[in-house]
């Protein structure tokens, strides 16, 4: 049988804990546990890729065997792929304020019971709360002699609320998750939070869809680099052709207010000490002063398409390592809150994420937020509920005109092609000349 | 295989026999898989996978608290065990009157094609096959994907029940492209009767036709939302709102209305475990006997998915509705196969905005109904043909709202996931246009 021309191994085991609390009731809490492998070898063509559970202590007489079935597999395969050169090094992982190991089930049960206490506040009729912890110790080696191990833990919570006035119903859901340790002592506000919302937007009105001046706060906006430019930035959907923006670096696709980044350096949620390939993570400017300036790749995508840096692979437990975003944000302007709120004049603030979507072949998004205000001579106005916001890539990158210095990151989990990774966004407020507003009522 | 093959049945013996000295009882569930695919990258194979798996899944009850664990290591099934006693200690007790005996499940449900055989050519095949349906338009391929899998399972419990159940899956999908004109389809089944060719031609139909699309004015106009569309508005709103749980925890818009009439008096929706979908079975996750259960009848709200400890919780009858959904895969309540049923007509007679998909249908609020999405493949319908496509457009509602005013439900069901359901024409939509 012939050699691969490369091979990678990344092993990842763990624990997951949960604790789920309904209406005061502990539904259930507990570990369950995952051992997974992902063995890739290059043919003399393309990629053979196996998926093994319960890799630990294999012998290497079995996983010589598995590179072999890899290698078989590739075979198969008719596209001749390369992989360009990239530096290889591991980052330290953060060190967990306090390592939720350290704290028992029932503490953090009697905490997230707390927060989910604190939601129940007049009107509200039901609460949830959740808090999830999943431990990965990942081993990765490859043909080239690259051999790295890490451990790193990431949990958090989140509420939801539920307010209900005859036979109406209103959500208002608060979460926040995190590498940097238990984040469950004192949070009884998050809780609260929610369940203020909830009942606010009981009196809250539907907006009449149109076209209209927005302002998105730090956490929409945050997705709206996300979805409209992230994903379309993912060197793998440039390579095969369905992206928007594939063939324009270099081109001023955005307003000159507008450095969009990915940086899975950074010590927030999407965080990796080193990509699923071994490669070197850094931070890489997707959109700097609106000029496109670099996709995100990984070695293949990189050696195929150019423009850009590898380091952005990704891969959950037992899946193969692909292209994709860790902590994506806009970069802070000079303007206040304030002041994008008072250049906006009429229009629309809107406010938290329920998440989106996005056709980067089309170039067409679409994002909701959880609630917003009507902006009336720089003004908020009325509360309002249920309002989504969709646009063109191309066209929507211009009609960013200001930005605030408000930065904040929020965290969420982002799926494609099966795999959801945790990840984090963010954002200063922003203002969006003639977006295009969803929304069924009147107001 | 690599893998040590695994004695199934005296396994789960010795985690039965060591969990009843724990616990009153102990349910167990181990499943194993084999799939291969392949994936295209544009017109040619890019990669080839193998995905090997498997997986326990362990509850215990002791004096009403129930617990569960979960581990891919059957070698470890001493410390899941310990996991699921540990978990069951924390949570809150409540009133339980046992799992379920062994009953007598007469016939078989059509889940296993002995002619499904995980293997690469065949896969090929299936890829070959996509890309064939989508030369027979003008369009550029991203690229695709095809995969059959073979998988077996066990639920055993200490009252005796044993099931045993083989399952195969084949699935196929191809992206294709046009300008910034994009197109997608798919199928999933159980049995080798998808039709690839077909697959390929109506992604690259939708990518050809969407090309050059014209606006349309904002206003209120007849939507037709295909099979594709309405499964993904239905199972972000209408699965979770049918759930006991949610109706129970004051999280369903449709708590309190059994009896009423909620959706239009052309509308049925019930879960038929026995037909042709993928989730056929003829026992739940929990080990009861699946059978028909009737939601809502001519629009009328008649009943919602229970399992066990939802019903003893609350003092209702368990209508073997249990899932893996559960954290760690463990039972939680679901859909078998969802049908949307009701009198069939003619949906694309007269003129309407058709609509293939949506952008964003997940953002839908899952306690109100209301949702705001981007539309994909809009186009122009009329006398059962496609007229002039849209160029963008989104359609913003409350989907209860919609449901109980369906204009007409059209002749052709599609499995899509576990909803089985025709394409819908709702009438007055309101439509954002550009």
């Amino acid at each position: 049988m012939a050699e691969a021309r490369y091979y990678d191994i990344r092993h990842v085991s763990g624990q997951v804990t949960h604790i789920d609390i309904d209406n005061g009731v502990i539904e259930s809490a507990g570990t369950s546990f995952f051992d997974k492998a992902v063995v890739r070898a290059l043919g003399e063509t393309g990629w053979g890729v196996i998926a093994i559970d319960n890799f630990s202590g294999r012998s290497q007489a079995v996983i010589e065997t598995v590179l072999q079935d890899a290698l078989r597999l590739a075979r198969a395969t008719e596209e001749k792929v390369s992989l360009a050169d990239a530096p290889s090094r591991i980052l330290p992982v953060p060190a967990p304020a306090l390592d939720p190991r350290d704290v028992s089930l029932e503490e953090k049960q009697a905490m997230l019971a707390g927060i989910e206490a604190a939601a129940k506040v007049p009107g509200v009729t039901s609460t949830r709360g959740r808090y999830t912890e999943e431990i990965n110790s990942v081993r990765f080696e490859d043909a080239s002699g690259h051999e790295y191990t890490y451990e790193i833990t990431r949990c958090g919570f989140s509420v939801l609320a539920v307010a209900r006035k005859g036979g109406f119903l209103q959500m208002g859901r608060e979460s926040e998750h995190t590498i940097r340790g238990l984040n469950l002592a004192h949070r009884e506000e998050m809780g609260r939070t929610a369940g203020e919302r909830a009942v606010a937007l009981l009196d809250a009105a539907t907006v009449r869809g149109g076209t209209m001046d927005a302002v998105l706060d730090p956490e929409l906006a945050g997705v709206f680099a996300h979805e409209a430019i992230g994903h379309a930035s993912e060197g793998d959907i440039i390579k095969e052709g369905g992206s928007v923006i594939g063939g324009r670096i270099g081109e001023q696709i955005g307003n000159a207010v507008l450095t969009i980044v990915d940086d899975p350096t950074m010590p927030e949620f999407g965080f990796e000490p080193v990509d699923a390939e071994g490669v070197a993570v850094a931070r890489t400017e997707i959109i700097k002063n609106g000029v496109l300036t670099s996709f995100l790749h990984n070695r293949e995508t990189l050696a195929a398409v150019g423009g850009g840096a590898a380091g952005h692979a990704r891969g959950v437990a037992g899946d193969p390592p692909i292209v994709r975003m860790s902590n994506t944000f806009i970069e802070n302007g000079d303007a206040t809150a304030d002041e994008v709120i008072e250049a906006c004049g009429t229009g629309i603030l809107l406010r938290g994420s329920r998440g989106g979507q996005v056709d980067p072949g089309r170039g067409v998004f679409q994002f909701n937020a959880e609630y917003g205000y009507l902006v009336r001579d720089g003004e908020l106005r009325d509360l309002v509920r249920d309002v989504s916001l969709t646009g063109e890539i191309l066209a929507t990158l211009h009609t960013i005109e200001l930005c605030a210095d408000d930065r904040r990151m929020h965290q969420g989990f982002c799926g494609k092609s099966g795999q959801s990774v945790p990840v984090s966004d963010g954002s200063p407020h922003v203002l969006l000349r003639s977006a295009v507003v969803g929304g069924h009522g009147a107001a | 295989m690599v893998t040590v093959q695994l004695e199934i049945a005296p396994l789960v013996d010795a985690i039965l026999r060591a969990g009843e000295k724990a616990a009153d009882e102990v349910e167990v569930y181990y499943a194993e898989s084999r799939s291969v695919g392949v994936d295209l990258k544009r017109t040619i194979i890019g990669e080839a996978h193998e995905t090997r798996a498997r997986g326990i899944m362990i509850r215990t009850v002791a004096d009403g608290h129930i617990g569960t664990s979960s581990t891919d290591d059957p070698a470890r099934w001493q410390a899941c065990l310990d996991a699921a006693l540990a978990s069951g200690r924390l949570a809150t007790a409540q009133e339980w009157h046992g799992l379920p005996g062994p009953a007598r499940l007469p016939g078989e449900v059509p889940v296993f094609d002995p002619a499904v055989v995980p293997g690469v050519e065949a896969a090929r095949r299936l890829a070959a096959d996509l890309l064939l349906g989508a030369a027979e338009h003008d369009a550029g391929v991203i690229g695709g994907s095809a995969s059959l899998s073979l998988s077996e399972s066990v639920l055993a419990n200490s009252s005796g029940v044993y099931y045993t159940r083989q399952k195969t899956g084949v699935g196929a999908s191809l992206e294709a492209i046009r300008g910034t004109s994009t197109g997608y389809e798919f199928d999933r089944s159980c049995f080798l009767d998808i039709d690839a060719v077909d697959i390929g031609r109506s992604a690259a139909f939708l990518a050809c036709h969407s090309a050059n699309g014209k606006d349309v004015a904002t206003g209120s106009f007849a939507v037709i939302l295909s099979p594709v569309a309405l499964a993904q508005l239905i199972g972000h709103v209408v699965v979770p709102a049918l759930s006991g749980r949610n109706v129970h925890a004051g999280r369903s818009w449709l708590a309190g209305k059994i009896g009423e009439q909620c959706m239009g008096e052309v509308l049925s929706l019930y879960d038929d475990p026995h037909t042709r979908g993928l989730g056929s079975t003829l026992w739940d996750a929990e080990g009861m006997p699946a059978r028909r259960i009737d939601f809502v009848e001519h629009g009328v709200l008649c009943g919602f998915a229970y399992d066990l400890k939802t019903a003893y919780r609350y003092g209702e009858e368990s209508t073997a509705s249990a899932v893996r959904s559960g954290p760690g895969g463990s039972p939680g309540i679901g859909m078998h196969n969802l049908v949307v049923d009701g009198p069939r007509g003619t949906v694309d007679e007269e003129r309407a905005i058709w609509v293939h998909d949506l952008v964003g249908a997940h953002t839908a609020n899952p306690v109100t109904g209301d949702f705001s999405v981007e539309l994909s493949n809009p186009s122009w319908k009329e006398g059962g043909a496609f007229g002039e496509p849209i160029r963008s457009a989104m359609l913003a509602g409350n989907l209860f709202d919609m449901l109980a005013a369906i204009e007409v439900l059209g002749e052709v069901p599609r499995i899509i996931g576990t909803v089985i359901l025709p394409p819908v024409r709702f009438n007055n939509q309101q439509i954002i246009g550009k």
